[in-house]
Order: structure tokens, then C-alpha cells, then sequence
């Protein structure tokens, strides 16, 4: 049984997963968040995968979309939901507890955009390859796929410095939230087999960080 | 050489058992499975994973690893890291249904604190067969036509899984305290590595001697004050017969021996899986009217609390100061007729527990108490 200290460090997570996270990924991803939401548009039909607590939902719902959210965490929903209260949003976001494998139950081409942050390090490579599936068949033609994830360094003696700080960030951030995230390998390379035309992937300096725009064929072009 | 592999793995991990070790998720072939073979399912953690496998060994099987972030399968599933969404996730995606032509699937007793059978059946038609609480017992359960007896369902704490829990408590504790030992007092550095894993040693392996006045409703601090004035008498009687008193020796030692005292024992209820740690003063409660004896309790309770009184269809609780407050009886039960209770009559209700799990039974939650 989880010993009682545990539990309590446990209990806390959720208040401190943006401090956790933020540190592991050295304050780069507000920034990702804001570049990828500014090409959500008014009236758009958002989804947000792994919403979290409610980072990407909220700068869309701000630009005018409507946003669902879908996170497994019920405590990180809760922690949204206060958010999204707070910033007088609750009639543009609705957030569900759902995992991607229950993406299946939602209707063809439903959504504009499909966004996600953190969310797919933390799949499972049969879970990736499943929601790819279902992301491509949940977007209308012309729709867009926004990804602000962490990656695994190409260059062998970038990954060679990277591999040990990361491994101190993480074995940190665990203590600090029971967090931690699986950097992705070759996610763009993934993104175009399942279907999809990458608009623009971007890494930054240390290869560690990865911003992707994608588009799912047909539709309007811009 | 596998069996080199295995051992390996087993000492490693116990050593560094508080820490998550992760493994590959997604399915696993045991054998020769065919269409109408059985489905195992378990966690991600290594050492888990090597042990299930190894018990199916000889048998044709699937075996399904579900993502519980590298953690075992009662911390997972009382945490909220092995919950619905982790086991739907691999049923669905493992590619596991265009294998078997049957929708049965084997979970550990032990992950009914996390994993809702009326939820898996509801969204993904597959049927829960709760297996036994230890991996061991697989063969056992397959025998008596996948049904786990009264023996195969109860958590036991035995010599070498205290042992086990003493290593790895001696393993972290010696570790760090080692580190700062070596740099800020080199000179204490191994009489203080000696006495962490003597006393870790010591407090598990002696736990039957003892354990039964803990569960006596004694508090874990008295158990640690009394262990503490036993060490201090040893350190006065020591520095007695060696050279006569000396304060400095027995104060810095009354101190280390206080701090270590207190690390290891303090939470000794939480430690065991035989006490409840931390929320004693709960209690599960049966409301009568909503039971209608269907004895889910009884089948996935790990401390053998229940009865089911078959001819008036009510299950009773002749053996509640075994409850170790894992909540899966709360969970499980499909007419809601189980919930927590403190004796100021505060309660958590079913639904609570199974959104939270045992992750989140703080203050937080009692205050939504009193709304039955």
C-alpha cells in the first residue's frame, strides 16, 4: 500500500504539475503555446488533447473557438475548470474525462483544429498510433494538428550532453509531481505517415523541443 | 542465462524498490495462444512483469501490460496511475480483440481499488475475472476454473517480503544518509550505515511479534517512542560497560538514532499491507437497504472482511478490524451500499472514491461528508 507521505505529495500534484513542468521544460512552453494558438480562428471547433490544467484550452477559447478538453486526470480537470471559471470562459470550453483511446466515439470530421501539449510523451507507442488514426479521421479536410511536445535530440553529442540533465530534471520533477514525460522520437516522420502534410516542425537549439503544425489534405487552402 | 536475468532484476529492484521502473506497455505472447486462450492483465512495472511471466510459463496465453507509469499494481491502482482509462486504453489498442474470440480478461485482485468492472464492460464489452492477489497463485487459479480461493485472495505479509521491505528501506535511507554522512561526518559513516540496516532488518523481520498490538488501535508514535527509549537504554548501557558515560557519544547518537527511529517506524502502518496507514478513523459501513448480498466484496476484499449471508442476501462484516481501507469493496459494489465513515458520522461517498481513488482521501474530500 502507498505509504501515507506518499499519498500526501500525491494529493498535491496537480497544484504543483505547471511549477514541474515549467521547470522541465525551462519556461520555453508558454511561448510554444502562443505561437501555435495563433492560428486557431474565430468559431473554430477546438479540441484540446490532454488538456491538463487548461493552458492550450484557454488561450483558444480566448481567440473565440469553442474548445473540449478531454484529460484522464480528474483532478487536473478541476484545476481547469477553476481556471477557465475564473477567466469567465465556462460557455466556450467543456472538458470531459476521456482518454484519446475513447477518441473513437467522436464524430467524423467534427473539428478545425486538434491541439496538444505534453500529451504525447506521455503515450504509449500503441496509443500514438491509434490516436494518430483517429485524429485524422476527427479533422475536417483543411484542418490543423498543433503539437508542442518534448523530443529526443537527433545529433548524437547533443543527446549525449542533453540525456544526463535531463535525467537529473526528471528524477526533480518526479519527486516534486509524480510527472514525467517519454521525449519523443521521430513524432513529425510518425505525423506523416498517419496522413497528415507537416505545414511546419520546428526544434530548438538543443533539439530537446518540438513545435509541429500539421494539416490534414483537402479542404480549404490557405 | 533467463534465470541470471531474472535474479539480476530481483535484487536490483528491490534495493531501489521505492523507485517507478517502467516497462514496455502493449501485449505480450506467452506460448502458443490461439483464439480461445486466456488474457492476463497487469501493470508496467519490471519486476512485476518478469514475475507474471514467469508464473504463466508452460501455459499459452496472452498477456496485456497496461501503463501504470512503471508503478505496481496496489500503489497504481490506490494512486490513480492504474485506473479505467489505462486498462481501456491496452484492451483497445494492444490489438488484443482481433486476437481471441472471447471477452474475458484476468486482472489482479489487488487493481480492483483502481479499475471499475462496470465501466470496462460498459465501454468496451470486456468482462473483468478478478485473478489472484500474488502472481504465483495464477497456475492455482486456472486449475479451479479461473475462480481465486479465500487463500489466494488475501494479502499476506510474509518473511521474505519483510525482508524484501527491509532492504529496500535500508538501501534509500543508507544511500542518502550515506552521502551527507560521507561528506559532513566521515567518522559516524559506518556505525551509521550499520545501524540503519539493523534496524530496518530488525523492524520488519520482528513485525509479527509486534503487529498485532499496532492493529490494536495503539498509534504508530507510540511504537516508535518505545522503540527509541530501547535503543537509548542499549546506547546507556553500551557506553556503560565501555568506558563509563560519555554525554557527547550519547547525545549524538540519542539524535540519530531518534531521527532514524522515526523515518522507519512512524509510518510502519502505511508500510505493511496488513494496517491501515494514515486515515484509521474511517470505517466501511454497510447500508442495509441498498444490499442485495451480490457479494462483490467479498470477492475483491484482500484482508477476507466479509460474509455474504446467502439465504437474506446481505453481506456482513465479521472480520472489519482487518480493513485496511483499500476501498475496493466501496468501488466495486454495484448497488452503491458501501461507503467510508469517521465517527463524527462524515462519510465519502462511492462516487468519490472512485474518482479519487485512495490518492485523494484527505480533508478535502471529508468535507463533502454528510450529504448522504
Amino acid at each position: 500500500m502507498s505509504t501515507y507521505i506518499l499519498m500526501k505529495i500525491l494529493e498535491s500534484a496537480p497544484s504543483r504539475y505547471d511549477l514541474g513542468i515549467r521547470l522541465l521544460t525551462l519556461g520555453r512552453l508558454g511561448k510554444a503555446y502562443d505561437r501555435l494558438t495563433s492560428l486557431v480562428k474565430k468559431g473554430d471547433r477546438v479540441l484540446d488533447l490532454g488538456s491538463g490544467t487548461g493552458a492550450l484550452a484557454l488561450r483558444a477559447a480566448q481567440k473565440g473557438a469553442k474548445v473540449k478538453g478531454i484529460d484522464i486526470n480528474p483532478r487536473m480537470l478541476e484545476t481547469a475548470q477553476a481556471r477557465v471559471k475564473a477567466a469567465n470562459l465556462a460557455q466556450n470550453i467543456e472538458f470531459v474525462e476521456m482518454g484519446v483511446v475513447e477518441l473513437d466515439k467522436e464524430e467524423a470530421e467534427s473539428f478545425e483544429v486538434v491541439m496538444s501539449g505534453l500529451c504525447f510523451s506521455e503515450l504509449t507507442e500503441d496509443e500514438l498510433r491509434f490516436t494518430l488514426k483517429e485524429l485524422r479521421r476527427i479533422l475536417k479536410p483543411g484542418g490543423l494538428l498543433l503539437i508542442a511536445d518534448e523530443a529526443r535530440p537527433r545529433t548524437i553529442l547533443k543527446s549525449l550532453i542533453i540525456s544526463p540533465l535531463r535525467m537529473f530534471l526528471r528524477i526533480f520533477v518526479f519527486i516534486l509531481t509524480q510527472t514525467t514525460t517519454r521525449a519523443l522520437k521521430n513524432l513529425p516522420e510518425q505525423v506523416r505517415t498517419a496522413g497528415f502534410d507537416i505545414v511546419s516542425s520546428k526544434l530548438n537549439r538543443s533539439e530537446t523541443f518540438l513545435e509541429l503544425v500539421a494539416r490534414k489534405p483537402g479542404g480549404r487552402e490557405k | 542465462m533467463r534465470f541470471l536475468g531474472y535474479a539480476v532484476a530481483n535484487v536490483f529492484e528491490t534495493l531501489l524498490r521505492l523507485l517507478p521502473f517502467p516497462c514496455r506497455t502493449g501485449l505480450i505472447k506467452i506460448g502458443k495462444p490461439q483464439k480461445d486462450s486466456p488474457v492476463f492483465l497487469t501493470c508496467n512495472y519490471h519486476l512485476t512483469v518478469q514475475r507474471v511471466k514467469r508464473a504463466l510459463k508452460g501455459m499459452d496465453a496472452y498477456l496485456l501490460i497496461a501503463n501504470s507509469r512503471g508503478i505496481n499494481v496496489w500503489c497504481a491502482a490506490a494512486g490513480g496511475h492504474l485506473t479505467n482509462h489505462e486498462v481501456i486504453s491496452v484492451l483497445k489498442t494492444s490489438g488484443i480483440e482481433g486476437l481471441v474470440g472471447h471477452r474475458q480478461v484476468i486482472l489482479p485482485q489487488l487493481a480492483a481499488t483502481g479499475v471499475e468492472l462496470k465501466i470496462i464492460k460498459e465501454k468496451t464489452g470486456w468482462r473483468i475475472i478478478w485473478g489472484p492477489v500474488y502472481a504465483k497463485d495464477i497456475p492455482v487459479f486456472m486449475q479451479n476454473k479461473m475462480k481465486a480461493g479465500r487463500m489466494e485472495r488475501e494479502v499476506k505479509f510474509p518473511f521474505i517480503q519483510r525482508l524484501e521491505v527491509a532492504i529496500s528501506w535500508a538501501f534509500s535511507l543508507s544511500l542518502l544518509a550515506g552521502i551527507i554522512a560521507a561528506i559532513f561526518f566521515p567518522r559516524v559513516f559506518v556505525p551509521l550505515i550499520l545501524f540503519i540496516w539493523g534496524l530496518s532488518l530488525a523492524t520488519f523481520i520482528f513485525y509479527p511479534l509486534y503487529g498485532s498490538w499496532l492493529s490494536s488501535g495503539k498509534g504508530s508514535l507510540t511504537f516508535s517512542l518505545l522503540v527509541w527509549g530501547v535503543i537509548l537504554l542499549a546506547l546507556v548501557l553500551y557506553s556503560h560497560l565501555s568506558s563509563g558515560i560519555s554525554w557527547r557519544f550519547l547525545i549524538r547518537w540519542g539524535i540519530i538514532s531518534f531521527v532514524f527511529v522515526f523515518i522507519t517506524t512512524l509510518d510502519l502502518k502505511g508500510g505493511s499491507p496488513l494496517l491501515a496507514g494514515g486515515f484509521e478513523e474511517l470505517k466501511v459501513t454497510i447500508d442495509e437497504d441498498k444490499c442485495r448480498g451480490a457479494a462483490f466484496c467479498e470477492t475483491v476484499c484482500p484482508r477476507n472482511c466479509y460474509d455474504v449471508n446467502r439465504k437474506k442476501h446481505k453481506a456482513i462484516l465479521p472480520r472489519a478490524e482487518r480493513c485496511v481501507l483499500c476501498g475496493a469493496c466501496i468501488i466495486q459494489c454495484p448497488f452503491d451500499a458501501l461507503y467510508f465513515k469517521n465517527p463524527e458520522g462524515e462519510v465519502i461517498l462511492p462516487g468519490t472514491m472512485r474518482k479519487y481513488k485512495q490518492n485523494l482521501l484527505g480533508k478535502r474530500v471529508m468535507k463533502t461528508g454528510n450529504n448522504r
